[in-house]
């Protein structure tokens, strides 16, 4: 046993210096959270490999100012306190230079308070809840929309369309979900919709019946859901067996707009929309290339989480190309004036509102059409004409 | 009156699918006397069986279950001849060595399915996984019903095995008594690896039957470890009527509780009746029945 640790012991610091390449030996070390095991590795794993696809080709082209890249991932096991020792351990062990990732609310929330106390800039590309940026934290800056912004497109869709009345919400209880689901009934009384029903329930259940029978006996005209893709898809599933028919079904992101949903969901998940972020067919250079690039190196497709990280890649990296000292103080000052186009979209922190140091970006409206997911609105960037109402279970 | 129906038909028909992943973990724990953390990763390993059968092989998941149960069975008899048994004989100041390595092969089973499989999530589409038939109003799900009355059926053969085979008679004499079992002739260190086998094998069952309705990750065994825990504490420590009484109640709480106080409060409904029957019934349903 004691052998084994000292050849362990041995080993561990070879394998580091093997790791560090071409460049010399220190690189700027960025660090980055993100679960990579758990329920939401799946995801984590669409990060981290668009923060290693967009570093290597930082560092392919010459890195910055001359100087390599070294990404530091952690994994939080997608649980705030893991998630709260994980950055930890990079601040004081790693001495990293910023933080990204993160992946869910929950973690994102937990850790971006560790981040302002220590004074590391910790660039946030998914957690969504609004309130990670309306803390008037300097060293917290937000690239994605806050989960209030979601159903930004959806509004306008809404107003074109004009009959839909009821409104039924149903979101799950985390941080992320009670977020995007107070404002959205916020957002429905500014659209003129009675919220008939607002109801949580805990992610990963094995059976939604109880909750679409009660949502069913309602019958409202929209169905609004706040889930992650598991859910999402159990959700449609037993929506068709119960044969439950509103007008319109909408997925709040997350979930619904990825690959895995139509696989899991089937023909469950035809004509249902779905807020997002961002669509490969997004107009924002980059997109598409990021979008091929990754499907050709992992042999998968990516979705929007993915950009996220990919775009956020690309600031840090600007950041440390701009800043005046190789510092996190340096680095929080540079981030603060950035100005740049990603394949995210455009990214430049700006306050509004409650929020600080927050990037501005439209929303899209997405439908999934015979197993394919098209962008339908706005009108000038859809490819293809929406369908609405949606076809009845039993009609199709 | 509709919704309520409904929500009773939902507790029962998952009840019975929580009582089967129960009987298996309260009859190692009956036998050995000791709680199998890894009782929802053995599940989670059944599930991916019988994704390989059906996405590769084409075979159904119901016939999957002849090739997911005999797996997990001998899985489970490997488990405990080569790493539960030998600690027994370590003399150690923790007689609950054993529990730890059961946490330990949980997690071991875990990430060796994200080793081969990933962490994506997999589910299967049989012609039959969101239909449903209606009495009235009442919408019954196909595979959940079929998974209901399979459960029932293998319920009653493991009543059938334990009360009327030698076999079984001998499982509950180490499981009342092990010296006097072993006196009378009955080897218990073969009755453990047999007992902990027909446990793996039991949630294989449950796992197969599950995963027409439900998706499959690696990580997926944690909360059926849960389930499986409280429905054995609710029916009573090795009692096998009282873990079908604790997976229906399980079922049937966590369906009220979703339909009537909110479904985000799942489980803590589950476990607030836990939590009332370790204060008000200690030892369980079995206190009521005297099985």
């Amino acid at each position: 046993m004691k052998k084994c640790a000292l050849i362990l012991g041995c080993l561990l610091p070879l394998m580091g210096l093997v790791h560090s390449g071409a460049f010399g030996a220190d690189g700027l070390k960025v660090g980055v959270i993100l679960p990579l095991t758990g329920k939401l590795a799946k995801f984590g794993e669409i990060e981290k490999r668009s923060f290693i696809l967009a570093v290597d080709e930082i560092n392919a082209s010459g890195g910055v100012n001359g100087k390599r890249i070294d990404l530091v991932i952690e994994d939080t096991t997608g649980k705030p306190h893991v998630g709260r020792s994980a950055i930890e351990k990079l601040i004081s062990r790693d001495k990293v230079l910023v933080v990204g990732g993160g992946y869910s609310s929950s973690v994102t929330w937990a850790a971006v308070a560790v981040a302002q106390q220590r004074q590391v800039p910790f660039l946030v590309n998914t957690g969504s809840a609004d309130r990670i940026t309306e803390q008037s934290w300097e060293y917290i800056f937000r690239l994605n929309p806050p989960v209030s912004e979601y159903p930004k497109a959806l509004g306008s869709f809404i107003s074109e369309i004009g009959d839909v009345k009821t409104a039924v919400i149903l979101y799950e209880n985390t941080l992320f979900g009670q977020s995007g689901s107070k404002k959205f009934s916020k957002q429905c009384a500014d659209l003129g919709l009675k919220v008939v029903m607002e109801e949580g329930y805990e992610a990963g259940a094995v059976d939604f019946k109880p909750l679409l029978v009660k949502v069913k006996a309602k019958k409202p005209d929209f169905l609004y859901m706040i889930s992650y893709v598991m859910d999402a898809s159990l959700l449609m599933r037993q929506a068709k067996e119960l044969n439950l028919n509103p007008r319109l079904f909408v997925g709040g992101a997350a979930g619904f707009t990825l690959p895995e949903f139509q696989k899991n969901a089937g023909d469950a998940s035809d004509y249902v929309f779905s807020a997002t972020l961002w669509t490969p067919s997004v107009p924002y250079p980059g997109a598409k290339a990021y979008y091929d690039k990754f499907a050709a190196t992992y042999g998968c497709p990516t979705e929007y989480h993915g950009a996220e990280a990919y775009a956020a890649m690309y600031v840090m990296a600007d950041a440390l190309k701009r800043a005046t000292s190789l510092t996190p103080k340096g680095l929080r000052d540079a981030l603060a004036t950035t100005d740049m186009m990603t394949a995210f979209g455009p990214v430049k922190f700006v306050a509004y509102d409650k929020k600080t140091q927050q990037n501005r970006l439209p929303t899209f409206l997405v439908q999934w059409l015979h197993g394919n997911l098209e962008t339908v609105w706005p009108k000038d960037v859809a490819t293809a004409k929406y369908v609405y109402p949606v076809p009845k279970w039993n009609e199709r | 009156m509709e919704v309520f129906l409904q929500t009773l038909v939902a507790g029962i028909l998952k009840g019975g699918l929580y009582s089967l992943i129960g009987i298996g973990m309260t009859l190692i724990m009956g036998v050995m006397g000791i709680i199998n953390l890894a009782h929802g990763q053995l599940m989670m390993v059944a599930m991916y069986v019988t994704f390989v059968c059906f996405h590769y092989l084409g075979i159904d998941p119901y016939l999957a279950l002849f090739i997911s149960a005999p797996l997990l069975f001998v899985l489970g008899m490997v488990i405990q001849k080569y790493t539960l048994n030998p600690l027994m004989e370590v003399e150690s100041l923790l007689p609950e060595n054993q529990v730890l390595m059961t946490v330990g092969i949980g997690m071991v089973l875990t990430e060796i399915a994200r080793f081969v499989f990933g962490s994506d999530y997999r589910s299967l589409k049989t012609s039959y996984s969101s239909s449903a038939f209606y009495l009235g109003e009442i919408s019954f799900s196909v595979a959940l019903t079929a998974a209901f009355f399979l459960a029932v059926a293998f319920t009653v053969f493991m009543f059938w095995f334990l009360l009327k085979t030698d076999m079984g008679r001998s499982i509950r004499a180490v499981g009342q008594d092990k010296d006097a079992a072993s006196l009378m002739g009955v080897n218990p260190r073969r009755i453990t690896i047999i007992t902990f086998g027909i446990g793996a094998a039991l949630v294989a069952v449950a796992g197969t039957l599950l995963m027409p309705l439900y998706y499959l990750f690696p990580d997926i065994g944690g909360p059926f470890t849960r389930k499986a825990f409280v429905i054995t504490i609710l029916g009573g420590l090795g009692s096998t009527v009282g873990a079908i009484f604790g997976g229906v109640t399980l079922g049937l709480a966590e369906s009220f509780g979703a339909t009537y106080i909110g479904m985000a409060y799942d489980d803590m409904i589950g476990l607030l009746i836990f939590l009332l029957v370790l204060l008000f019934l200690p030892g369980g349903f079995k206190r009521l029945t005297k099985i």
